[in-house]
């Protein structure tokens, strides 16, 4: 199995590089250059020349992309056009935001939508199992980026003009004044701002695992282990948590791999509701600047960080299931 | 299917695991210093911030012990101004083109020689007097000697001299070297008769302080040796910027915030110490999330605010709105290289289809006055009757494209001239901009009544500006555009021929009197003497219609209540920060 791993992932590093060739291209072929975003009224022809020149932006595209190239292997991701500070140092930044609110809404998700997908399936037609699954129906058909502004509506505005004892902050990672703040603090500052955007993200995606795993837990219930548990007069709960939950999860560790972009490509909108700052808003400040740098930076490690995440879901699912693991068909 | 083989559930430390998350989170200062070299050696530079932080604290707390804030309620308290976008560029005034850098490089972190006062007359700043020589042969700037950087250097003419040369210097690529057009260069274009004197060798041209209200002074002690390619990359501008300005810079989260703290050696005869302890521009994208800020109270002062965010502002009992003239027009570019647009006469037909005040009072929400030449409101020669012969018409509108040989000949409502050619038109905005947008369809259903087919374009912003900025390609029938200026206004950029080749002589308009008129203007000190070529100028732009000018749009700004102390006009936001406070029950 690690040579299995090995292998996926010598072949995810291969195809995040070939998204990234292919965003090199679309980039350039696409009209617009960053020289002209650069300039001012106040800029003469042959200033704008200059820029050009000496960023490159006039070499033929085989030799942007066999410098970029040769800059990469070096480790070296360039320097951000409209930042002036290494990409790496953008990214280095950024990323960590993205990850603590990806990561910490993916598990609030799964962790909310496994509880309540086991409690529909347990509660199985009755109202519990009604309101839940009409719940999860609503909050599953809503975007992401409308729930974060009517959470912002509700809990930081509204919050404020009904006087209620908690408000929530409507934007940003800390407070303004965080860096007076002793380190318990913070922790418990960055908790609290991170409380509407994790919500904003959790919620959309705990509706949609929660189905998944109602239907998942409702099939295993029928099987015969499931019935030969009960037989030997093991109480419910032990019933459902030790026999039918780990059966009934496989497909939820499948679900973790493909929601993993999501989370990427919805915490952008999210990030810039909340003025979050992370890789999403990044992109898109670098894809309205024509950063290219920043913009090709950030495709590699958004497209390696799929990947690695699809690899991880089919190795944890390994793990799980030992048919799996030595070669026999899951179902 | 299972195998039924029963496995003992591994539990995952998920709290902890989260704790440490968020500890990490909350630890973790971003970026502090460049982790990868570029060509221009980044690396170089790596330890700048390290070396110049420890002196900066060192000195600001000798200057807090020497002299602490005054017992005055005023002093105290964090003041937090949220804007849609960081401040591009930083403290980097030789590189940042952007008015609110601009801003922070003139009120709040650095200085400029002078500033303008409420009459938009110069005052001294930096400089506390100056005097143009007699046949305006140089400009001899007599600096004041109580300013310091912020690390304790004191502020002199080497600085100036180091900046100025920096400035003109073709490697540097500062963005704005028209400024200096009439300014010497190179070896003996600057002396320094002593440590706070310096001269600057010029030709007499008009409104010669302009450019030294907002051009930021830089340190040579610490930027000296930085060649001028290396100052857009190096880390004074975005991390660690040592200026000597009201302001002290403390943070920069990129794309989050900028941090400052008040300055308590800035000369008490330039206002001393800043009320406010802290002042915080925060990064809030979504302008519905930065309203919620600011009617919440996590924001004092919201720059920028939309037009439609007018009346919520207002009706808020905790916040008020303030409206300043800007200094930027919006406008229609006509290509008068295309055949339907080559003849003024229908140029002038164009604006006079169009009702202008309609769309300026309905789609800015009230928010901008009419425009009819490129020259603004605050400007001390503006004629608002320049435009009288275009106003909205359109009997005379079709009048005169029927004079200019355009006529539906073929009844299909859209007029051609003798050779069948149609008069359609491609009008190109940007993606995303809904006024423009709506705008446009209002054009197009004007038009249409006078025989004109418009056709709306939305382009995305970066595909847009090739086709209007290049001269190779200039592709594009109309497009929707706004211009800044200063308050020094100069449009050779925009229409003299002798710039065609530029990038900004969009329209391609050449006209021998508009060229002599601008040729004028550049060089006239005198304003009374100019005050009547000013407005030959307007009328003779109104005339020839290279722009359809829409309205001089007003910069909306929302205030908390307890936020004193703020003046805002065409100056800009930031021109008072020193003298911002805050009432306590304001303070957070």
């Amino acid at each position: 199995m690690t040579r299995h791993a090995l292998g996926r992932l010598f072949w995810a590093g291969v195809l995040a590089l070939g998204i990234a060739t292919l965003v090199f291209a679309v980039l350039h072929l696409a009209p617009g250059d960053p020289a002209h975003l650069m300039t001012t009224p106040g800029m003469r022809a042959e200033t704008v020349a200059a820029l050009r020149a000496r960023f490159g932006f006039d070499d033929p595209l085989p030799v942007q992309y066999g410098r970029w190239l040769a800059a990469l292997a070096r480790g070296d991701l360039g320097m951000s056009l409209q930042q002036g500070r290494p990409v790496a140092a953008v990214l280095g930044a950024a990323l960590p935001h993205t990850l603590l609110l990806s990561g910490l809404a993916l598990v609030v998700a799964f962790g909310g939508g496994i509880v309540l997908g086991v409690v529909q399936a347990v509660r199985h037609r009755g109202l519990l199992d009604r309101g839940l699954g009409a719940l999860s129906l609503v909050f599953y058909s809503m975007p992401a980026f409308w729930l974060a502004l009517m959470l912002v509506l509700v809990f930081a505005y509204g919050a404020d003009v009904w006087g209620w004892p908690i408000r929530f902050p409507a934007a940003g990672a800390r407070a303004v004044d965080a860096d007076l703040m002793g380190p318990w603090e913070r922790v418990l500052d960055r908790a609290w701002h991170l409380v509407l955007p994790v919500t904003a993200l959790a919620l959309v995606l705990m509706a949609g695992i929660s189905r998944h795993v109602r239907a998942s837990v409702l099939e295993v219930m029928h099987e015969d282990y499931v019935r030969t548990a009960r037989a030997k007069g093991l109480p419910e709960r032990a019933v459902v948590v030790r026999h039918a939950l780990r059966n009934g999860l496989m497909p939820v560790i499948t679900l973790a791999g493909l929601y993993l972009p999501l989370l990427f490509s919805g915490a952008v909108l999210v990030e810039e509701i909340f003025a979050y700052p992370g890789m999403g808003r990044v992109f898109v400040a670098a894809i309205g600047t024509r950063d290219f740098p920043v913009i090709l930076a950030s495709a590699l490690l958004f497209s390696g960080l799929v990947l690695l995440g699809n690899l991880v879901a089919d190795l944890l699912y390994a793990v799980a299931d030992p048919r799996v693991r030595h070669g026999r068909s899951a179902p | 299917m299972t195998d039924g083989t029963m496995h003992r559930v591994r539990r995952v430390p998920v709290a902890p695991l989260l704790w440490c998350a968020l500890a990490l989170g909350a630890c973790g200062d971003g970026d502090r210093t460049p982790s990868a070299s570029d060509a221009t050696g980044a690396d170089a530079y790596a330890g700048f911030c390290d070396q110049v932080r420890p002196t900066v604290d060192a000195f600001i707390a000798d200057a807090d012990a020497r002299s602490p804030a005054p017992a005055d309620p005023r002093y105290g308290g964090t003041v937090v101004v949220g804007a849609i976008a960081d401040i591009l560029g930083g403290m980097g005034a030789l590189h940042a083109t952007d008015f609110v850098a601009n801003q922070h490089h003139m009120f709040v972190n650095l200085m400029t020689l002078v500033r303008y006062d409420e009459s938009y007359e110069p005052a001294p700043w930096l400089a506390e007097s100056w005097e143009i020589a007699p046949d305006s042969s140089s400009i001899t700037f007599h600096l004041r000697d109580d300013v310091y950087w912020h690390d304790g250097e004191r502020t002199d003419a080497y600085d100036v001299a180091f900046t100025y040369a920096r400035a003109t210097d073709p490697e540097t690529q500062y963005p704005n070297p028209a400024f200096f057009d009439y300014y010497g260069s190179g070896e003996g274009a600057v002396e320094i008769p002593d440590s706070f004197t310096v001269r600057i060798a010029m030709q007499p041209h008009a409104e010669p302080m302009d450019v030294w209200r907002t051009f930021a002074i830089m340190p040579e002690h610490l930027l000296g040796d930085v060649p001028g390619p290396d100052l857009r990359t190096h880390p004074f501008a975005n991390e660690c910027p040592v200026g000597n300005g009201p302001f002290v810079a403390v943070e920069h989260r990129p794309q989050e915030s900028w941090t400052f703290r008040a300055n308590p050696a800035f000369p008490a005869a330039l206002g001393g110490r800043p009320f406010v302890d802290r002042y915080v521009y925060r990064v809030i994208p979504d302008q519905s999330t930065l309203l919620t800020e600011l009617l919440t109270g996590a924001v004092h002062l919201y720059v920028q605010a939309r037009a439609d965010q007018a009346s919520a502002i207002e009706q808020s009992e905790a916040t008020r709105l303030r409206v300043a003239q800007g200094r930027e027009f919006v406008f229609v570019g006509w290509n008068t290289r295309r055949p339907q647009l080559a003849d003024p006469r229908v140029r002038r037909a164009l604006a006079m289809a169009i009702d202008r005040a309609a769309i300026v009072e309905n789609l800015t929400h009230g928010h901008a006055r009419p425009a009819e030449a490129s020259v603004p409101p605050f400007h001390f020669a503006f004629d608002e009757t320049a435009g009288e012969a275009v106003r909205h018409d359109p009997d005379a509108a079709r009048a005169l494209l029927a004079a200019a040989g355009w006529e539906d000949r073929d009844g299909d409502g859209v007029r051609e001239n003798a050779e069948g050619v149609p008069l359609a038109l491609t009008l190109s905005y940007n993606a995303g901009n809904q006024t423009r947008a709506d705008i446009s369809q209002v054009m197009q259903a004007q038009l249409a009544e006078v025989g004109v087919a418009l056709t709306p374009e939305s382009v995305g912003y970066a595909a847009l500006m090739p086709r209007v900025l290049d001269p190779e390609s200039r592709d594009f029938d109309a497009f929707f555009l706004n211009w800044a200026h200063e308050f020094r206004v100069d449009d050779s950029d925009l229409f003299h021929s002798e710039r065609l080749e530029g990038p900004y002589q969009f329209t391609g308009i050449q006209d021998p009197e508009l060229d002599r008129l601008i040729d004028t203007l550049r060089v006239i000190t005198d304003r009374e003497q100019a005050a009547g070529t000013w407005r030959s100028y307007q009328r003779r732009i109104a005339e020839l219609q290279p722009f359809m000018f829409l309205y001089f749009p007003e910069r909306l700004s929302g205030l908390r209540a307890g936020l004193q102390g703020v003046e805002i006009d065409t100056r800009g936001e930031w021109v008072s920060i020193g003298r911002w406070y805050l009432e306590p029950e304001a303070r957070q």
